[in-house]
This record gives structure tokens, C-alpha cells and sequence, in this order.
């Protein structure tokens, strides 16, 4: 089995617009045998979305749900400068539409004292966290995680499942900073196919924390796939980052 | 079977990457490369690349389908002299131009395309290697504009150019212009997003692109599976995995 656990269904605001654009994903997806895909909005693409923008978001992820019961599941995108609507959000697309994974992007930092409630409320769930996070050498965005933001927030709530998106955008230091919170585990999306990052992950990790997602459609699927089948890797490995991993995370949500 | 227009041989400085000829002969067994043309990564860091180049050569003896893409800074005097001894060399097949790298203008580079043109040769611009958002601290290296490379094509019209690790938003930008020029190729090194194969190619044609790795800095099989999932037509796809190049670089 093969899950990507981050993608993205595109950059239209339009419901049809962007189904339209999601079909490709569905078509490169089913082409490198991805079983299913992990959705996120990131609403309007601004760092941080009004309420109604984030609402629209979920909705539009809700609907592709909809339509592909077998391939999609969602993802609830929050801002947490929001705190109570965040939180309403969480409780309307995660407790009663049954989407499997709260989505932080660059609202704020993920040490940030206003992510906090999410990630009790998460711990609560028992839904993965998945947080973006990178170290850009000329300088993160004002309110972009680092994954040193990532290991305080796992510190802080071990009971939190985290998934650190980006593995070559946090790097050998990245992964360093959340080796010691069991909680946290990394996605192969973004950034480029660089040799040798999937091995350093599984080596610093342990391969039942690396997990495949592609950050489609800013990446694509045949290169993250590539990462994973090129690089040196047992059987037993790669399937626990391509599926197994992603999986475990999402419990009783999947298909659901 | 492909030609891989883009690998490379020896070690990068800043992450624990480096491939030897052995290796990279089996990353094309693996991924079905037929032919590579491959470039000393150490060359970029040397302010003289002649010896990279030299080592690389010697590696490269007795492997009849693994070609040469020396590496040529237009910042040494000798370049000239430089060019016309590798076009010597039957391993060789191109020189690789690093302006990012030695400091140079990729407009400064019309002479040596001119040259190298002369001398049956094909120049390779590189672009980029890593993102430069993973650049070390002490190493900000923008990159080499496409359009600046499509200018140099333009310029040298009897020159083959290669275009090396352009992004899909640079080619869509200069898309227009790429698309008249017939002594210009794009090699799909660092092409990335949703049907980044196929946005190309609908953009500039399927003859201008060139199948590339990046090895051993990309996973090879990246770059396969990436032109892959573009479910082209057999035609489109041949060329791009191998008759393209064979065009660029004059291989049999």
C-alpha cells in the first residue's frame, strides 16, 4: 500500500476549478500505484487566511473526499492565530466529517504558545499533526516553523502525534532536532530528489518514522517516488515509509 | 533505453555525496541508461578545473559509453587553449560553463560557444546544482538566469547549447522564446511539480528536452519516473530520453 500523506489539491479558488485541477494528481497518483492521497487546502495561499478563507479550504478538500471515497482523504487545515475558530474547524471537519490529520503551515510557528490547544486537541483525537517546517539559509518566513519549533512543540505534547514535513528542507539539523521525540515523524515531500536523505532519515529516525508524501502539486509524484526506490533501502523499509507507517498513523480513519 | 545529458563524478563538499565511474555505471544499468555525459563535480569548486577535468578523463578511460563534459572557467586566460585540447580528447563531447560557480556572465560566454561549436563540440550552462535554499551559510550561489541562456543560444546560433537543471517556472517564462531557437536544449535535471515532464514539453516542444539525473546529487530514478508518469507519446518520449540528446551532443 502506498499513502501520500501531503498533498495539496491545487491553487484554484473555484470548487470546479480546482477539481479540475486535482485530476492529474488523481491520474500521476494511480499511475506510481499511490493507493491513497492525504489532502490538504492551504486555503488561499496566504500565511495567515481569514476564517472564512479556511472554512472554504476544508470544504473543497471535503468535497474531492467526496468525490474519490476510494483515493482521498482529508486533511483539516487550521490557523492557529485563530485559536477558537481553529478550533471549530477542528471539531466540524475532524469529529464530524471524519477527516484523519489537522494541517499547520506558516500561520505560526509551531512552538508558538497559540498551537498548543490544537496540539492537545489533536492528542485528544488521536490525529496526526502535520506541520510544516524548514531551514531556508537566507532566513525563514517571520512565521515559518523550523524544525527546532517542531522538537519544542513534540516536547511539550508527547502524547501529540507530529508528522514534520519537508525532510531536505530540514536537513542532516532538522532531523537531528527531532530525533529524540518519538512523536515526531518526518515526510519526504518538498525540495528536491537530493541522494542520500531518505537513508540519513531511516538512519537518524528509524524507518517507522519517515513517511512518503509528495507535496503535490508544487513536487512531483515520480520524483518523490524516486527518492524512495532509489535510494538503498530493505524491502521491509520501504514499504513501512511508502504505506505501512502512514497507516499506523492514521488508525481507523482511513477509508472511513 | 535513455542518455542521461546531466550526471556527475566525484564528491560534493558540503553533504556526503560522491560517485566514482563504477558506481554511476551501475545507477545506468539500473535505470537503463544507455549512454551518460558526465562533468567533475569538483571542477566547480576549483578556481582552474583543469585537473578535476584530468581526473575525470582518466576515470572515464576504456568506458565506451560514458562521454566527458568537462568543466571550462572563462575566468583562466588559457581557456581557450583549455577548449581546443579537450575537443582533442574522443571522450569529450562538451564543455560545461559554471558562470554561477567562477563568476562570470553567461553573456561573456558567446566566444567560447562560438569555439566550442568550431570544434564539433556542445556547451553545457549550468544553472544551478543545489537549491539555494539549502546553500551553505558562507555559500549563497544565486542562479544562472534561462533567459540569459536562451540569449546565448540566440547569440551562437551555429552552437549547441544545453540548458542544465532549469526550473519549470523559468522554462513556462521563456518558453516563447526557447521554442524558436533549434540549437537549444533544456535537460529535466530539476524540473519538479505536477506533470512537470508534460507542462514542459506542451510549453517548448519535446524535441528541446533532454532526459538528465543529477546523479549522484539526485536519485536517478527520479528523474526516470518522472518522465514516466508524463505518459507521452512513444514518439515524444523516445526523444526526450535519448534521440534529443544524441542530437545535442552529436552521439552515435
Amino acid at each position: 500500500m502506498i499513502i501520500d500523506f501531503h498533498a495539496h489539491p491545487g491553487y484554484s479558488e473555484n470548487l470546479n476549478a480546482l477539481r479540475a485541477e486535482f485530476r492529474p494528481a488523481l491520474r500521476a497518483a494511480k499511475h506510481h500505484g499511490v493507493d491513497w492521497i492525504c489532502l490538504s487546502s492551504l486555503a488561499d495561499w496566504k500565511e495567515s487566511p481569514a476564517p472564512a478563507q479556511v472554512r472554504k479550504g476544508n470544504d473543497a478538500v471535503l468535497a474531492l473526499a467526496a468525490d474519490h471515497p476510494e483515493e482521498v482523504i482529508g486533511f483539516c487545515y487550521v490557523n492557529p492565530r485563530q485559536t477558537d475558530e481553529a478550533l471549530a474547524e477542528i471539531e466540524r471537519c475532524v469529529v464530524q466529517r471524519r477527516m484523519a490529520g489537522i494541517k499547520l503551515w506558516q500561520a505560526c510557528a509551531a512552538n508558538d504558545a497559540r498551537v498548543e490547544a490544537i496540539a492537545k486537541r489533536a492528542a485528544e483525537l488521536k490525529v496526526p499533526i502535520l506541520q510544516h517546517a524548514w531551514y531556508k539559509t537566507g532566513g525563514n518566513g517571520a512565521n515559518e516553523s523550523t524544525p527546532a519549533n517542531v522538537a519544542a512543540l513534540a516536547a511539550k505534547h508527547p502524547e501529540t502525534i507530529i508528522v514534520m514535513a519537508h525532510l531536505t528542507g530540514a536537513g542532516e539539523r532538522g532531523l537531528a532536532d527531532v530525533a529524540p521525540y518519538p512523536n515526531v515523524s518526518v515526510d519526504i515531500s518538498g525540495g528536491e530528489p537530493e541522494a542520500g536523505m531518505v537513508e540519513l532519515a531511516v538512519r537518524r529516525l528509524g524507518a517507522r518514522r519517515v513517511l512518503f508524501g509528495t507535496d503535490s502539486p508544487i513536487r512531483s509524484y515520480g520524483a518523490t517516488v524516486g527518492k524512495v526506490m532509489g535510494a538503498r533501502l530493505t524491502v521491509r523499509q520501504r514499504n513501512l515509509i511508502l504505506g505501512e507507517n502512514a497507516r499506523r498513523l492514521l488508525a481507523g480513519r482511513l477509508g472511513a | 533505453m535513455s542518455v542521461d545529458a546531466a550526471a556527475y563524478v566525484g564528491a560534493w563538499p558540503f553533504r556526503p555525496i560522491e560517485g566514482t565511474v563504477a558506481d554511476l555505471a551501475g545507477v545506468m544499468r539500473a535505470n537503463r541508461v544507455r549512454q551518460a555525459v558526465v562533468s567533475p563535480l569538483d571542477g566547480f569548486f576549483y578556481a582552474d578545473p583543469s585537473p578535476a577535468n584530468r581526473r575525470l578523463l582518466r576515470r572515464l578511460a576504456g568506458r565506451r559509453r560514458i562521454w566527458g563534459a568537462p568543466i571550462i572557467s572563462l575566468r583562466m586566460a588559457d581557456w581557450r587553449a583549455q577548449l581546443q585540447a579537450l575537443a582533442e580528447k574522443r571522450q569529450v563531447r562538451a564543455v560545461r560553463l559554471a558562470p554561477a560557480f567562477h563568476g562570470y556572465k553567461v553573456a561573456k560566454a558567446q566566444e567560447a560557444a562560438e569555439l566550442a561549436a568550431k570544434h564539433g563540440l556542445t556547451v553545457v550552462v549550468q544553472m544551478r546544482v543545489e537549491d539555494e535554499r539549502h546553500h551553505p551559510p558562507f555559500v549563497k550561489l544565486p542562479g544562472v538566469a534561462l533567459g540569459d541562456v536562451v540569449a546565448l543560444a540566440a547569440a551562437a546560433p551555429r552552437a549547441r547549447v544545453v540548458a542544465s537543471a532549469a526550473r519549470l517556472g523559468e522554462v513556462l517564462g521563456d518558453a516563447e522564446h526557447i521554442r524558436q531557437l533549434k540549437n537549444l536544449w533544456l535537460d529535466v535535471s530539476h524540473l519538479d511539480g505536477l506533470e512537470c515532464v508534460k507542462q514542459a514539453r506542451d510549453a517548448v516542444g519535446a524535441r528541446r528536452l533532454v532526459f538528465a539525473t543529477c546523479w549522484p546529487f539526485f536519485y536517478a530514478r527520479s528523474a526516470v519516473l518522472k518522465v514516466d508518469e508524463a505518459e507521452l507519446s512513444a514518439r515524444d518520449k523516445a526523444g526526450i530520453m535519448m534521440g534529443n540528446a544524441e542530437a545535442a551532443f552529436g552521439l552515435g
